[in-house]
């Protein structure tokens, strides 16, 4: 009976679901998540349903087994507007614009028990067995450092700040993190929550997004606020970029006012990620400046959008704060952000350097659902 | 018979509490974000049964005990510091001497829940969040020390009960507004919310909780919610007067306020910007700090020289 009433109870709540956002979905998937109907799950934990929104590139496939697998009980995938990859037994997919129907029912089937949860893709069991130092690339001193199981472990180094000892730490961080642009997977060394290195494993997956004023702008803001802790102000940003999108008249000026007085550019630090001459403040105000613009053309697209060679997203992020990086990635646009990112000859040195330590073959890639999900 | 009372009272309190903070949290986010007001009893119970359902998860190695314990002592620590809440005249769970400092206490090991929670998931975002949480939280404790010592100063008394009773000229809101405002910022820090949410933000996928998930997440929800309305209290007794009110009952009075509190606290967690932790912390110490040590100043001369 309480049990009924408990099922009857959750299956009225919303429907958490984990995006994993393919090429040329961002948009559409932010645009989804403003439905009353659905959550957007900040961590495949919280998650019931994974979303595959979009084509998935064949590097991200065992990506997409891992946050299944990290998923718990009773959970579904949805393949929305993308082609299940191997592996998933009787996948569900969905084609149409809007997919808030198809997620409500299985979400609901699951929590009725009329739809079973679907099984482990992978095997949970370490990628490779403990051998302490030796063929595995463990490495490390003593009972520190190294990779053993595969996995990454503290070991003391420097910090690159004030060369204080503290123990660094190695892990892959995307490419599904909801911080991250869909598609960005980085290689991170942090000591505390300081990056000392980082490498680029993938760039982000293209969005072909067009460059549209004050509607691109809307939508920067409303992926970079909830990093700042104004999800809400988010909601009101991308709320007005799809209004302006349909043609509907917004009240810009009330979105400015309100971010003004949140403090926003105030508690972004000045100077960091900073690219021919212009950092991270300088980007936020050039958006919040499009608000006072003409619908089409507030933003200096070519200012944000040209190719910066010189420039290498990885550089940019060294010696930042966590916060401070996400804050960084997320002030560039993913055409810039792809050009920050200079695949060849970060994946020539990337996949070197990983064999070595064996970080990407055994971190990754077998049984490991039952590590830590937030990883991926 | 009173004290009996008050233990009775003190849970009812603390349930109608995070029922109201429930409700504020889902009604506040779509007011601020320009969306109709959706206030709803029902969608707390609904999300609530959806997080009981859900299996708890685990990770390679967890310190599971740690895990289990970390949200069961964050709501034991808002129990506790609400039962030095006087409910009305005479009525309060623990009348102690020295209510205040055990309020304190109730506040310094909420930083070890914290760290517990974010430490035992051995989980890297987790720990970055738990970090974080001990490199803030510290300072606002203190913080929160200067800030409660001067609200005690002119009661001349440690005890809650005085420090409501010597607001009967004036609340201490008037003596020091700075200081009420220093407090709602450790309310923010306490319960882990908007430009004070160090330990389970979005940038970190959720912080502590990442790695949780069906009842686990349901308890670090709760626990959160009881330490809102713990603070919320707290601020409403030690600076808006607590149980002092004309026509009403004391125990209206306190509800009343400790509700505006409530709302006051939810909202600002929606509206204001966070500062990144560097940022966060040069605040704390630099300004907010000798802030706080200035007001204790100031209400001490002023009761040497007017007292």
């Amino acid at each position: 009976m309480a049990i009924a009433i408990l099922r009857r109870l959750a299956g009225a709540a919303p429907a958490p679901a984990f995006p994993a956002i393919g090429a040329g979905m961002r948009a559409a998937a932010d645009d989804l998540f403003l439905d009353g109907r659905l959550i957007r799950a900040d961590s495949i934990r919280h998650a019931r349903i994974l979303l595959v929104a979009g084509p998935v590139r064949e590097a991200d496939q065992d990506d997409i087994r891992r946050l299944h697998d990290q998923m718990l009980h009773p959970r579904a995938t949805l393949w929305w507007k993308s082609n299940p990859v191997r592996d998933f037994a009787e996948p569900a997919t969905c084609d149409e614009d809007d997919p808030v129907a198809a997620i409500e029912a299985i979400h609901r089937a699951l929590i009725e028990g009329a739809r079973d949860s679907e099984p482990d893709i992978l095997p949970n069991e370490p990628p490779n067995p403990w051998r302490g130092k030796g063929d595995y690339g463990q490495g490390g001193e003593g009972m520190m450092g190294g990779t053993p199981y595969g996995r990454p472990m503290a070991m003391t180094d420097d910090d690159l700040r004030d060369g204080l000892a503290l123990d660094a730490y190695t892990a892959p961080f995307g490419p599904f993190l909801p911080m991250l642009p869909p598609g960005l997977k980085l290689s991170v060394t942090l000591q505390g929550d300081v990056i000392q290195t980082a490498k680029l494993l993938r760039p982000p997956s293209a969005q072909a997004e067009a460059y549209d004023g004050t509607v691109t702008a809307l939508r920067a803001l409303g992926r970079f606020l909830p990093i700042l802790g104004l999800e809400a102000h988010a909601v009101r940003c991308l709320e007005a970029a799809r209004s302006l999108s349909a043609g509907k008249p917004i009240e810009l000026a009330k979105i400015r006012q309100f971010l003004f007085w949140s403090g926003a550019l105030a508690a972004i630090p000045s100077g960091i990620g900073m690219v021919e001459d212009t950092d991270v403040r300088m980007r936020v105000e050039r958006w919040l400046a499009a608000l006072d613009e003409s619908p089409t053309g507030g933003l200096d697209g070519s200012a944000t959008m040209s190719p910066l060679k010189p420039a290498r997203l990885v550089d940019l992020l060294r010696g930042r704060e966590w916060s401070e990086a996400i804050l960084i990635v997320n002030s560039f646009d993913t055409d810039t952000l792809i050009s920050l990112a200079p695949v060849e000859a970060e994946d020539a040195e990337t996949e070197g350097r990983a064999r070595e330590d064996g970080i990407r073959m055994d971190h990754e890639g077998h049984g490991t659902h039952a590590h830590g999900a937030t990883g991926t | 018979m009173t004290q009996v009372l008050a233990i009775m009272v003190l849970p009812l309190f603390l349930l109608a509490g995070i029922v109201a903070a429930a409700v504020l949290d889902r009604a506040v986010p779509p007011l601020v974000a320009g969306r109709s007001l959706k206030a709803s009893f029902v969608g707390p119970i609904t999300v609530a049964s959806s997080r009981a359902m859900g299996q708890t998860g685990a990770t390679e190695h967890p310190d599971t005990i740690s895990w289990i314990l970390a949200p069961i002592l964050y709501f034991t620590l808002a129990a506790i510091g609400l039962s030095v809440v006087p409910f009305a005249p005479g009525v309060v769970a623990a009348d102690l001497d020295a209510g205040i400092v055990l309020w304190g206490a109730c506040e310094s090991l909420t930083v070890v829940a914290v760290f517990l929670h974010g430490w035992s998931a051995n989980s890297p975002l987790p720990l970055i969040g738990a970090y974080r949480y001990v490199a803030i939280g510290l300072p606002a404790m203190l913080l929160s020390m200067f800030v409660l010592i001067a609200a005690a100063l002119p009661a001349q008394s440690l005890a809650v009960t005085d420090i409501v009773e010597a607001q009967r000229s004036v609340w201490n809101i008037v003596r020091q507004p700075a200081g009420f405002v220093l407090f709602l910022m450790l309310g923010l820090s306490l319960s882990l919310r908007g430009p004070f949410d160090f330990a389970d933000p979005y940038d970190l996928a959720g912080g502590t909780t990442a790695e949780i998930s069906g009842a686990a997440r349901l308890t670090w929800w709760l626990a959160r919610l009881a330490m809102l309305v713990s603070v919320s209290a707290m601020t409403a007794t030690v600076f808006l007067g607590g149980y002092l009110g004309p026509v009403l009952p004391g125990f209206v009075w306190l509800v009343v306020k400790t509700g505006l509190v409530l709302v006051v606290l939810v909202g600002a967690g929606e509206v204001f910007a966070r500062l990144p932790p560097d940022r966060m912390m040069n605040l704390i110490w630099l300004a907010l700090l000798p802030l706080s040590f200035l007001m204790l100043v100031a209400v001490g001369v002023e009761l040497l020289l007017w007292g």
